[in-house]
């Protein structure tokens, strides 16, 4: 059996436990816990280690979806989950311009030593006072080739689009 | 839709870069506690900025000694008899009731220096509202200016180690310039400094090594680096390593099999 994986990774309470669990066949591993820093002031709970979802490609081919820990203090495990990754998803919080300084700095953190594909995943679109992809494109500094798209990390079709949109740079970048 | 946040988190030279770059048109309203500021950009460039809201009246123009009570009082009333789209800077020149240059001139120092008074805020809330314009009869500069000059202006006056950190965590990058700075950049006038330190980026020496090389303090070189870095000239990138070639470690990216993707994008479409 063949495992392949992909990372999703952004800056606390960007929505990436949502992200897999709406794409996942399988109910999310998720190592939750009460927050018991700054992050309780976001969320009642926050990742404190790793979720993990998958997906059947086929019989002998699997792909294993790894959200990561968003906080600072567990950026160990990120050298960890990207070691044979193929690919990166970086989720941002389009309503919460507070959290960009910390995207940039996980941005720069995985392609830093790695020639990584990765696409920007603007989620929470869905809301009034989100961000434009576009705006968040010029935000975080990102140059016209970096695929800056939409999303609602609960809506399943959105997360499709995003994985597919990230599949489309890895599918360019693969050999025959 | 408004833009909102805190300068404190999205800094007001991450601010004007995302104006700039992204051609944008509206009002910025700033306030920290009792103190306001209201910034007009048209297509990525400042027509005005003002820290009084008494200074978004015309009076401006007779108080900075630009016009007399009774030119204003002309001027105004040409604008309300020409209607629809004229601006009262755009009467006064017709009219020619002040010099071009003498308008720019006075109207662009007191907008930069409302702006630049801005880069010392440490925190303060901020929203953009899309293609809001000025009053017609607003005092606005003849011909908008750039905004890459006031984020470097602006980043020269900024001493505070804590927002230049954000940025360059470390002596030990590297800095390069961009492949594709903005175009606008070429506009830029650098100090003698500036110079000394933009001389000295080659993609392979850190800021550390410049400093060493230019016989500047390591801060002077951060400061400095952080102006071009916040008008998108520069970048700062870990010095690289070499990666060791490990047994079956990870698979890169370009090494992936074209059907193994495909098969995967397959699968996704048909969930």
């Amino acid at each position: 059996m063949q495992t392949v994986k992909m990372v999703i990774s952004g800056a606390v309470n960007a929505g990436k436990t949502e992200f897999i669990r709406s794409i996942s066949e399988i109910e999310v591993v998720s190592t939750e816990r009460r927050a018991t820093d700054d992050t309780r002031m976001i969320k009642k709970e926050t990742t404190v280690a790793m979720d993990f979802g998958r997906i059947a490609i086929g019989p002998d081919l699997v792909l294993h979806l790894f959200g990561t820990p968003g906080q600072k203090r567990f950026d160990f495990m990120w050298e960890i989950l990207s070691e044979g990754m193929l690919g990166l998803v970086i989720l941002v919080d389009s309503t919460r311009p507070e959290t960009f300084r910390e995207t940039n700095r996980i941005i720069d953190f995985f392609i830093s030593y790695r020639d990584t594909a990765y696409v920007i995943a603007a989620n929470k679109q869905d809301r009034p006072n989100a961000w434009s992809p576009e705006e968040l494109r010029l935000a975080l500094r990102q140059p016209p080739h970096i695929k800056v798209l939409p999303c609602v990390a609960s809506d399943r079709e959105s997360v499709k689009n995003v994985l597919l949109e990230l599949l489309y740079v890895i599918q360019e970048r693969s050999e025959e | 839709m408004a833009l909102e946040g805190n300068i404190r988190d999205f800094g007001l030279s991450d601010f004007l870069y995302l104006v700039d770059r992204g051609d944008k048109t509206g009002g910025l309203y700033l306030s920290r506690g009792q103190e306001t500021a209201l910034l007009f950009f048209e297509r990525g460039k400042l027509v005005m900025a003002v820290r009084r809201p008494e200074d978004q009246q015309p009076d401006l123009l007779v108080r900075l000694g630009l016009l007399t009570e009774s030119q204003l009082a002309r001027a105004r009333a040409s604008l309300a008899a020409r209607g629809n789209g004229a601006t009262l800077t755009e009467v006064i020149l017709a009219e020619n009731l002040a010099p071009r240059e003498q308008l720019q001139g006075a109207l662009q120092s007191f907008s930069e220096e409302a702006v630049y008074g801005l880069f010392g805020w440490p925190e303060g809330e901020f929203r953009f509202e899309h293609n809001q314009r000025p009053d017609p009869a607003a005092p606005t500069i003849p011909s908008p200016i750039s905004v890459d000059h006031l984020i470097m202006e602006g980043s020269r006056r900024i001493d505070e180690l804590g927002r230049i950190k954000d940025r360059i965590p470390s002596t030990d990058l590297v800095v390069r310039f961009l492949d594709q700075p903005g175009v606008r950049i070429k506009g830029i006038k650098l100090s003698t400094e500036e110079w000394r330190v933009i001389a000295r980026i080659n993609g392979r020496d850190t800021l550390a090594e410049i400093a060493q090389k230019t016989n500047l303090k390591e801060f002077d070189v951060c400061r400095i680096v952080y102006g071009f870095l916040t008008a998108g000239l520069v970048e700062v990138v870990k010095k690289p390593v070499p990666m060791p070639l490990a047994r079956g470690g990870p698979v890169e990216t370009s090494r992936v099999k074209r059907s193994l993707v495909n098969r995967i994008i397959s699968r996704i479409k048909g969930m």
